[in-house]
């Protein structure tokens, strides 16, 4: 399984990653999901998360996701794009691509590696407030 | 033996600091550390339980007895995505 993973304070260009997919030919079905700010954190409204992570940890914890991704579905590819430092209101935090050759484990994939993510993934949000 | 600990999030608001070195029995576990490092800097109480505890890069359980040189990470419940 091939995969990608960029952790990075750049704006998350979806259109320009999508240009880049490499998918075989055996490949039916193509997973994209994009985490986008929202204006609400809570009850109060926001412009802006800003995003930290223990990096080294965090990079060994997707190594890990990946890893079990692998051995569960016939998954060909997996990137995955997190974005830290201020994202603001409208703007992708978080970006993952799922290819394989069936809808059903493309979307089961994609599903456990941002589930995954959330529990074990070291980052963290600062809401800054309007 | 020597072991530095480091808090991440905004459990460095709480310490007033990025890290800490501890000078530690050999054969303390990680849970002996966490209740020491609670006794330096008491506003990290509220969150005992809510605490993730990483050596190195790993999550370990509190009955991880650390080694000397260890890095080990305090940290709220993580937020990515």
């Amino acid at each position: 399984m091939k995969t990608e993973l960029t952790i990075s304070t750049g704006a998350i260009d979806a259109a320009a990653l999508a240009k880049c997919r490499e998918m075989g030919k055996g490949m039916g079905a193509v997973i994209c999901f994009s985490g986008v700010v929202r204006e609400i954190e809570g009850d109060a409204p926001i412009t802006a998360i800003n995003y930290e992570a223990h990096e080294e940890m965090a990079r060994h914890q997707f190594a890990l996701i990946f890893d079990t991704v692998e051995k569960s579905w016939p998954v060909e590819s997996v990137r995955l794009v997190h974005r830290l430092g201020v994202v603001p209101v409208n703007e992708p935090s978080l970006w993952v691509e799922v290819t394989a050759p069936h809808r059903a484990e493309a979307f089961d994939a994609c599903q456990f590696v941002i589930d995954e993510m959330k529990q074990k993934v070291p980052i963290w949000k600062k809401p800054i407030p309007a | 033996m020597k072991v530095l600990v480091k808090f991440w999030s905004y459990f460095r608001d709480h310490t007033g600091c990025a890290e800490t070195a501890l000078e530690l029995a050999k054969g303390t576990t990680l849970g002996e550390t966490h209740a020491a490092v609670l006794d330096e800097f008491p506003k990290l109480a509220g969150s005992k339980n809510s605490t993730l505890k990483a050596v190195g890069l790993e999550y370990e359980d509190d009955d991880f007895v650390l080694s000397d040189g260890d890095e080990v990470s305090f940290f709220p419940p993580v937020q990515g995505g």
